[in-house]
C-alpha cells in the first residue's frame, strides 16, 4: 500500500503537468459549483417563498376572521397556505419539485379541484429541468469521465510510448492503475468539493452526505472501468470515444425515453384536468339538484349528520358545504386511480432504473433529498389530511348547527409542513413501539 | 519450463518460434540466440517481421508454437520477470514532450522503481553527449537525435542486461548515428546483450557480432559481422527487394 501511494504521488503530478486534464477538471469544479449554486439559489427561494407566504396567509386569515362571523362565511373566505420544505439535501437533487406543485392555497371547498389547479409553470421550462447537482453527476460527469479515461492507453500507443510504459513499469497497475486512481480521485474532488461546501452551509445530515459520496463514487467507477474496458485496446482515440459517447446517449437518453414511453402505454393514467373537470362540474350542476339529492350523498358518506335540517329559506351553508364535498366523492375514484397510476408509474420506472445508471442514480438523490414523486404523493396526501381536519373542525357548526363561538378558531387546524412530518414520524414510533 | 535463468548460457533465445496475428503468419520457424556481451542484428524489409520478434520478445505476441527465452525464462510465464531484465528502446523514442529530458527519466525510472541520485542521471547524460542545458528543457524543443539520447540514457539508467532496440538509427543523421554504434559497442563490452532490429545493413555491419536475415518472418540467413565483406550480398538485396516484389 505504501508503495502504491508512491505510484499515485509520481501520477499526481505527471497529471498537474497536464493542461489539458487540468483544464478539464477546472470545467468540473466550474460546472458543479454552478449547478450546486443553481441548487442552493432555488432552495433558498423556495423557502424565503415559503417563509412570505406564511406571513401573508397569517394576516389574510385574521382579515377574514375579524371580517366574518358566521361559521359558513369564516370557512369560505379563510384561506390555509400548504407547502413542503425543502430538505437540507435538496439543493443537490430538486428533483420532483419542479414540475409537482410544493404549496398551495387551500379553502374548506372542493379539495381535488384546488389540488389540480396548481400553479403550473411554463411547462417547457420544466421539462428541461433544473441544472442541479444531480443532473450534473448523472448525466454531465460520464462525459467528463470518458474524456479522462478514452485515451488513457489509446493515446500512449498512438504516441509510441505504450510499449515502453509497459515494459518499464514493474507492474501494470503501478502504472495504469495508479493513473486511473489519480484520475478518478481528482474528478471526484472537482465534481464533490462544491457540494461539501453547499451541504455543511445547508446543515445537511452526515449520513446523506456520506450516502451521496458513496453514490457518486460507485457511479464514477462504473463509468471509468467502461471507459478504460472500451479503450484498452484500440489505437485510436476517437473511434474509443465514439463508443463512449454512444453508450452515454444509450444510458442516459434512448433508455430513459424507451422506458418512459413504454410505462405510458402500459399504465394509463387520467388526467389531472379530468379531475377537476369532474368536481367542478358536479359542484355546478348541484346549484339545480334538489337539496335532498346533494344531503342524501353527503350522509351516506357522513351518517352523524343525518339530523340535519334540510329545508332551509334560500342559501345555506350547509347545504352549499355539502355539495363541494359530494363534487370531491364525485370525482373520488377519478382521483384515486390517478394517485395508483401515478405509483404504479413511479414503481415501473424502478425498472426501467435498473437499466440506465445515470436515472437509477437520479432516483436515488431525489428520493434522498425527499424531492421525487413520492414526497410529492406524501405532500398530497398531506394536503388531503390537513383538509379533512379543516372539515372536521367546521362540520359541526355547520351541520349540527350548534352555538358558534369565534373563541374556537383558536383551534383551528394549521397546516405545519415540519409539524406534520413530526406528527407522522411519532405515529411511526408509537405504531413501532 | 522455466528454469532458473542466470545459468542460461543464452540471454535472448527463440526457438521454433511461430507467431500468427489474425491466422496471418507473422514469424515461421524463428530460431537464433544471442550470448551475453553479443550485439546481434535483426536485418530485413518492412514487413519482415523485424519488429514482430521484438515484440514476441516484450511479451507483446504470443506465440503460436516454440518459445521464446529471457535469460532462460519463458517470456510469457514470466513476464515481470523477464522485462525487468530487459530495456526497450522504441523506434521514435517518444518520450513525454511536455516533461523535460530529467523528468522523463525521472517518470520512467519510478515507474520501474529504480532510485538514481541526480549525479548518476547527469552521469548517463554524459555518457550518451547530452548537452547540459539541454537535460532541464521540455522534449518538445529536442531533435530526434536528442530524444534518442534521452531514452538510450534511460535504458542505461535501468541497469537491464539486455537491450532491445527497435530501429534505433532511423532518422539519425551520420553523426548521431556513430555516435550511437560506439554506444552500443561499449554498451556489449560491459556486458550489455544487445538484440537489435534494423534495416541499416552498413549500421549492423559496424556495431553487431552477428546479423540474422529476415524475409517473409524466416531466418534466411546469419552472418558473423567481422566477415561483413563476404556477406551474401545478393541474399541481403533479396530480402529487401522481395517485400517490393510482394506489394507490386
Amino acid at each position: 500500500m505504501v508503495a502504491f501511494t508512491k505510484h499515485i504521488a509520481r501520477e499526481w503530478r505527471f497529471m498537474l503537468r497536464q493542461r489539458y486534464v487540468l483544464i478539464l477538471l477546472v470545467c468540473a469544479f466550474i460546472l458543479s459549483s454552478f449547478a450546486v449554486f443553481t441548487g442552493v439559489s432555488e432552495v433558498s427561494s423556495q423557502r424565503q417563498t415559503i417563509e412570505r407566504l406564511k406571513l401573508a396567509d397569517e394576516t389574510d386569515r385574521l382579515e377574514a376572521q375579524a371580517k366574518y362571523d358566521d361559521p359558513g362565511s369564516l370557512a369560505y373566505y379563510t384561506f390555509h397556505l400548504s407547502y413542503s420544505e425543502p430538505s437540507n439535501l435538496a439543493f443537490a437533487a430538486l428533483g420532483e419539485r419542479d414540475t409537482y406543485p410544493w404549496k398551495h392555497r387551500i379553502r374548506m371547498l372542493a379539495l381535488e379541484g384546488q389540488i389540480y389547479e396548481s400553479d403550473a409553470q411554463n411547462a417547457e421550462l420544466a421539462q428541461a429541468g433544473k441544472i442541479d447537482f444531480t443532473f450534473v453527476i448523472a448525466a454531465l460527469s460520464p462525459l467528463l469521465l470518458i474524456l479522462l479515461f478514452h485515451d488513457l492507453s489509446a493515446n500512449e500507443r498512438t504516441s509510441g510510448r505504450h510499449d515502453l510504459l509497459v515494459t518499464t513499469a514493474k507492474m501494470k497497475i503501478h502504472l495504469w492503475g495508479a493513473r486511473i486512481v489519480v484520475r478518478l480521485l481528482a474528478v471526484f474532488l472537482c465534481l464533490l468539493l462544491p457540494f461539501y461546501v453547499a451541504a455543511f452551509i445547508s446543515d445537511t445530515a452526515w449520513s446523506s452526505i456520506a450516502l451521496v459520496s458513496l453514490w457518486c463514487f460507485a457511479y464514477f467507477i462504473f463509468w471509468t472501468l467502461i471507459s478504460v474496458y472500451v479503450g484498452r485496446k484500440s489505437s485510436s482515440a476517437p473511434r474509443v470515444a465514439s463508443a463512449l459517447i454512444a453508450i452515454w446517449v444509450l444510458f442516459v437518453f434512448i433508455l430513459p425515453i424507451l422506458g418512459d414511453l413504454a410505462i405510458k402505454q402500459a399504465v394509463h393514467s387520467p388526467k389531472g384536468g379530468d379531475i377537476l373537470m369532474v368536481q367542478r362540474e358536479a359542484v355546478n350542476a348541484a346549484w339545480d339538484l334538489p337539496v335532498e339529492t346533494t344531503m342524501d350523498a353527503f350522509v351516506a358518506k357522513h351518517p352523524k349528520y343525518a339530523n340535519y335540517k334540510k329545508e332551509h329559506e334560500g342559501f345555506n351553508w350547509g347545504w352549499y358545504y355539502a355539495f363541494q364535498q359530494v363534487g370531491d366523492q364525485t370525482a373520488a375514484n377519478l382521483s384515486q386511480a390517478y394517485a395508483d397510476a401515478s405509483q404504479r408509474k413511479y414503481d415501473f420506472a424502478a425498472y426501467v432504473a435498473m437499466l440506465s445508471p445515470p436515472m437509477l442514480l437520479q432516483r436515488k438523490m431525489t428520493r434522498l433529498a425527499n424531492s421525487d414523486a413520492i414526497a410529492a404523493f406524501q405532500y398530497e396526501k398531506e394536503i388531503r389530511s390537513f383538509h379533512a381536519e379543516l372539515r372536521e373542525f367546521y362540520y359541526p357548526w355547520l351541520f349540527l348547527e350548534n352555538d358558534f363561538d369565534k373563541a374556537v378558531l383558536s383551534d383551528l387546524p394549521n397546516f405545519n409542513n415540519n409539524e406534520n412530518q413530526h406528527k407522522k414520524q411519532n405515529k411511526v414510533d408509537t405504531n413501532e413501539r | 519450463m522455466t528454469n532458473s535463468g542466470s545459468s542460461a548460457k543464452y540471454l535472448l533465445e527463440a526457438k521454433s518460434l511461430c507467431v500468427s496475428i489474425d491466422n496471418k503468419n507473422i514469424l515461421s520457424s524463428l530460431s537464433f540466440s544471442v550470448a551475453k556481451g553479443e550485439v546481434y542484428a535483426l536485418l530485413g524489409g518492412n514487413g519482415a517481421g523485424k519488429s514482430s520478434t521484438l515484440k514476441t520478445f516484450l511479451g507483446f505476441n504470443l506465440p503460436s508454437s516454440g518459445k521464446v527465452l529471457i535469460d532462460g525464462d519463458e517470456v510469457n510465464e514470466s513476464l515481470d520477470k523477464v522485462r525487468r531484465k530487459t530495456a526497450y528502446l522504441p523506434e521514435n523514442a517518444t518520450l513525454y514532450p511536455h516533461l523535460t529530458a530529467r523528468e522523463n527519466v525521472e517518470y520512467f525510472l519510478s515507474l520501474a522503481e529504480i532510485s538514481k541520485s541526480q549525479s548518476e542521471i547527469d552521469k548517463a547524460f554524459e555518457r550518451v553527449s547530452l548537452q547540459n542545458d539541454a537535460r532541464d528543457k521540455q522534449l518538445q524543443t529536442f531533435s530526434k537525435g536528442m530524444r534518442q539520447k534521452t531514452a538510450i540514457a534511460l535504458a542505461i539508467l535501468r541497469n537491464a542486461p539486455i537491450f532491445l532496440l527497435d530501429e534505433p538509427t532511423s532518422g539519425l543523421d551520420p553523426v548521431a548515428i556513430d555516435e550511437f554504434n560506439n554506444l552500443v559497442r561499449e554498451l556489449a563490452t560491459s556486458g550489455a546483450t544487445v538484440l537489435m532490429v534494423t534495416h541499416d545493413v552498413y549500421g549492423a555491419c559496424q556495431v553487431a557480432n552477428r546479423i540474422g536475415l529476415l524475409r517473409h518472418g524466416e531466418l534466411v540467413g546469419q552472418f558473423e559481422a567481422k566477415q561483413n565483406e563476404k556477406i551474401d550480398t545478393e541474399l541481403v538485396h533479396a530480402a529487401f527487394a522481395q517485400r517490393q516484389t510482394s506489394e507490386v
